[in-house]
């Protein structure tokens, strides 16, 4: 046998992902239904989602509230039943809120469908928000917070939504130790009957499905009564503090926790296919220029990364990382050289190839599966986009130039604009 | 049902495939028959600083990322107390670009005093973050110490102190990597769009021509069972109180497995779990509790820990614990919490395997234990428990001389 020469095997380009559309109809009271079809087992992942994120809330605490408590006891069955029976039927549920929406996600057997959606009408649509229960969540919720109010990292993400989206805007206020005592069932009533709504919904399901999972749904949810649309009144202002540097002690810290960014533009922005490119390069996956300089060769952490993401009002842009306290301040520097870095020096051709190649990749993840493709279709749709969006995105990966880039960092990377976040010890 | 289908090269090296064409995707899961329990005792953690040195560059290619992202792929890896297993995905057309770089680092690595010392450093920053930074983060790395004496599972994968891993030196590095790193001691698992004959193909060409290595024989001393309760208190200043409480077990291949872990479930799987109902939301003594048992090739572990509330004693909490694991014994409605916790095991499995890549790594630890094909009968396993193995087992483990309990107290006035 000829002695193998251990070059690298050919590179193919990676193929332009493919979404498969996804079905759409509506159920008889006007809910839309979103359908994916995909996957080879009996399963499937189904997911309500409703606009009833802290968004909505009037008082901190009351969004995330109710959505852990819909499942604390309904019409027909105690918190403990409903558990109990999820349960036995092997399905898997999350209840979830973020800063826009909440709901549930569930992960079912086909063969169980039947049970499973009775229970999740009788989880969203009839629950009785029982005060014990309400009690005990309150105590548990404040052990949680006391509990995160220990990690540096807690004490600094909440600082950075704070100080970027303002200090009385629901997607940037503080919880406080004094909140837990305040909500009381009338109030988590009061949020759901406006917000858990059949015209304030839709039903996202993928896996693999059969025409009796439509039937079914009209079944269970079709005759949900909409009610009259509740009037909203004005939005609150959205704007960062004044104060850009912020520093929380946190005695006997280890590590400090730092959080670099701002607000910025969000997914309907036609700038944002770019900024998610240049926040690869800069920190967003493993040979990043970040990950590259603080954890591969200076050593000072255990990971460093740069994230954009994306809210109804507006995206933002973090850079996140924990570092011993003697290397605080030169991580901080050294996270303002490599933005400079990138607003002065074009990027090179290989590293551009890379990073093409890298999110052209993660493409493919993203929509490689039921679950996957549930996920990202969700993202797009939530702001109103469809799959042109991510064929935008595979374009700009195909055609962005480095002078691009260098001008994005130079619009969305402003030094001057940025909040700077540490919490660790003095 | 996952086929598969299995091969061994000459050298050693044993190669399973499992071909799922619905997915553009191939897993490449690499296996390594070693982990922190084959350390030395004045040098632990290296297993795992090891695998941060896998990532440093190998004899031909000088980065490992680099030529992986360029082909559009994505990685990680993991080491425990029994071995280290390193795993990409890929899109289908560049699957050889994976088989070029692993096989390159397990030929020989490119072993560079700068690399160790940066590793080093980023290894210790994560045992701060990990383990150090965070309230309660020691408790499990002090236990160990109080459960096993002799065993070398008395230390954890990050290692016994962080000046184990200040003081590795390159030299240590090489050793173990030729003492380890070899196809006659790995297991290599492909999933997803591959083909069994192009699976083979490419394993003959790039991992064929590595040389078997020497690998020494792992002669391990076996913990002595315990023959007294074991008790450890510490004081700190965290929010509340914990309780952990751990009963040693059998090996991963004993019969008693699934019946153990059919005990956490019924313990604490799922929002209906007994811990769950009876002591944090009829009795509101804990605040969570959990119970898991290790997946451990040696004798494991099984693990409660929770968090107390408010005001209560520490005492009466683990009382509650011991009760409500007794309660098991008693058949009232266990036969439905039985069948509950045995459907979720089915879709649990279900739902494992419709990642390529948990399939990719679930065949490679089935093969690890010597029985690849457990990844379609595990639930069977499960299936086949009793109500009486249930009640033996329960007998058999769960008493005080069998057990090691930390009192996890806060020092804190308003606790």
């Amino acid at each position: 046998m000829n002695r193998l020469k251990r070059e690298q095997p050919p590179v193919f380009p990676v193929k332009r992902v493919r979404i498969p559309e996804a079905g759409s109809f509506e159920l008889n009271n006007g809910i839309p239904v979103f359908l994916i079809e995909a996957g080879t087992e009996e399963i499937m992942r189904i997911e309500f989602t409703f606009k009833a994120g802290q968004i909505k809330e009037y008082l901190p605490l009351l969004s995330s509230t109710t959505n852990m408590m819909l499942s604390e006891g309904s019409q027909n069955y105690s918190s403990e039943e409903l558990n109990r029976q999820l349960d036995f039927y092997g399905s898997f549920f999350n209840l979830s809120v973020d800063k826009d929406r909440a709901g549930i996600v569930l992960f079912i057997l086909n063969k169980h469908i039947d049970k499973v959606l009775e229970l999740s009408r009788e989880i969203l649509f009839r629950p009785v928000f029982p005060e014990s229960e309400l009690n005990s969540l309150m105590r548990k919720r404040l052990r949680w917070f006391m509990l995160n109010r220990e990690k540096v990292q807690n004490l600094a993400s909440d600082k950075f939504f704070e100080s970027i989206f303002g200090i009385n805007h629901p997607y940037g206020h503080q919880v406080i130790e004094k909140d837990f005592e305040k909500i009381i069932p009338a109030y988590l009533i009061d949020f759901h009957s406006k917000y858990y709504t059949p015209d304030n919904m839709a039903i996202i399901i993928s896996g693999k499905l059969h025409k009796k999972t439509m039937e079914l749904l009209n079944y269970y949810f079709g005759d949900v009564p909409v009610k009259k649309r509740y009037k909203e009144g004005r939005e609150k202002l959205l704007k960062g503090e004044k104060k850009k540097r912020v520093h929380i002690n946190k005695p006997g810290a280890v590590q400090s926790a730092i959080r670099i960014g701002s607000s910025t533009i969000n997914k309907r922005h036609p700038d944002y296919t770019g900024l998610k490119i240049l926040d690869s390069l800069l920190g967003g996956y493993f040979s990043s220029r970040l990950m590259k300089n603080i954890r591969e060769d200076k050593g000072y952490t255990y990971g460093i990364s740069s994230s954009v993401s994306s809210l109804d009002l507006k995206g933002y842009k973090v850079i996140s990382t924990e570092v011993s306290k003697k290397n605080c301040q030169k991580t901080i520097d050294e996270i303002y050289n490599e933005i400079r870095v990138l607003q002065k020096v074009p990027v090179e051709k290989e590293e551009m190839a890379v990073v093409r190649n890298y999110i052209s990749g993660e493409m493919i993840r993203m929509f490689d599966g039921p679950f996957a493709l549930a996920e990202s279709f969700k993202s797009a749709w939530e702001f109103g986009l469809d799959n042109s969006y991510y064929y935008s995105l595979a374009e700009k990966i195909k055609t962005i130039e480095p002078d691009e880039i260098t001008e994005l960092a130079r619009t969305y990377y402003n030094i001057d604009e940025l909040y700077e976040i540490t919490a660790g010890t003095k | 049902m996952v086929n598969f289908k299995k091969f061994a090269l000459d050298n050693g090296l044993r190669v399973l495939v499992h071909e799922d064409r619905s997915t553009p995707l191939v897993a490449l899961n690499l296996l390594y028959d070693v982990g922190s329990r084959d350390e030395d005792p004045s040098m632990t953690g290296l297993a795992h600083l090891f695998e941060h040195l896998m990532f440093g560059g190998s004899v031909n290619i000088p980065d490992y990322d680099l030529p992986l992202q360029m082909a559009g792929g994505e990685n990680n890896a993991f080491t425990n107390n029994d071995f280290t297993n390193y795993y990409l995905t890929i899109p289908a057309e560049n699957i050889e670009t994976g088989f070029w770089l692993e096989s390159d680092r397990m030929l020989e690595l490119d072993f560079s005093q700068k690399n160790l010392d940066t590793q080093k450093n980023v290894v210790v920053e994560e045992f701060k973050q990990r383990y150090l930074n965070q309230p309660y983060g020691d408790a499990l790395l002090q236990m160990r110490p109080l459960a096993y004496k002799i065993h070398p599972y008395r230390w954890s994968t990050i290692g016994m102190d962080t000046s184990h891993i200040e003081n590795a030196d390159l030299e240590q590095v090489k050793n173990f990597f030729f003492s380890h790193y070899a196809p006659n001691n790995a297991i290599l698992a492909l999933t997803g769009n591959i083909t069994s004959n192009l699976a083979l193909r490419l394993s003959k060409k790039w991992f064929g021509p590595i040389e078997k290595r020497y690998v020494k024989l792992r002669k391990l001393p076996a913990e002595p069972p315990q023959k007294e309760e074991r008790r450890l208190t510490i004081e700190k200043d965290v929010p509340s109180t914990a309780l952990y409480k751990v009963w040693h077990i059998g090996p991963r291949k004993s019969k008693d497995f699934y019946t153990l872990d059919l005990i956490t479930d019924l313990l604490a799987g799922g929002e209906s779990g007994r811990l769950n109902t009876k002591l944090v939301r009829e009795k509101k003594i804990f605040s969570e509790i959990n119970a898991y048992i290790t997946s451990d090739i040696d004798p494991g572990l099984i693990i409660v820990q929770g968090k107390l509330m408010k005001g209560i004693n520490i005492e009466y909490a683990e009382e509650s614990v011991n009760e409500v694991i007794g309660s098991l014994q008693n058949s009232n409605g266990i036969k439905d919490e039985m069948e509950k916790v045995k459907n979720k095991f089915e879709s649990a499995s279900v739902f494992s395997n419709t990642s390529i890549l948990n399939k990719a790594i679930n065949l490679s630890f089935n093969e690890l234990l010597g029985k690849p094909e457990l990844i379609n009968q595990e639930v069977d396993e499960y299936r086949k428990v009793t109500l009486e193995m249930v009640i033996e087992a329960i007998r058999r483990y769960f008493i005080p001389s069998n057990c090691s309990t930390i009192y996890y107290k806060s020092t804190r006035k308003d606790k």
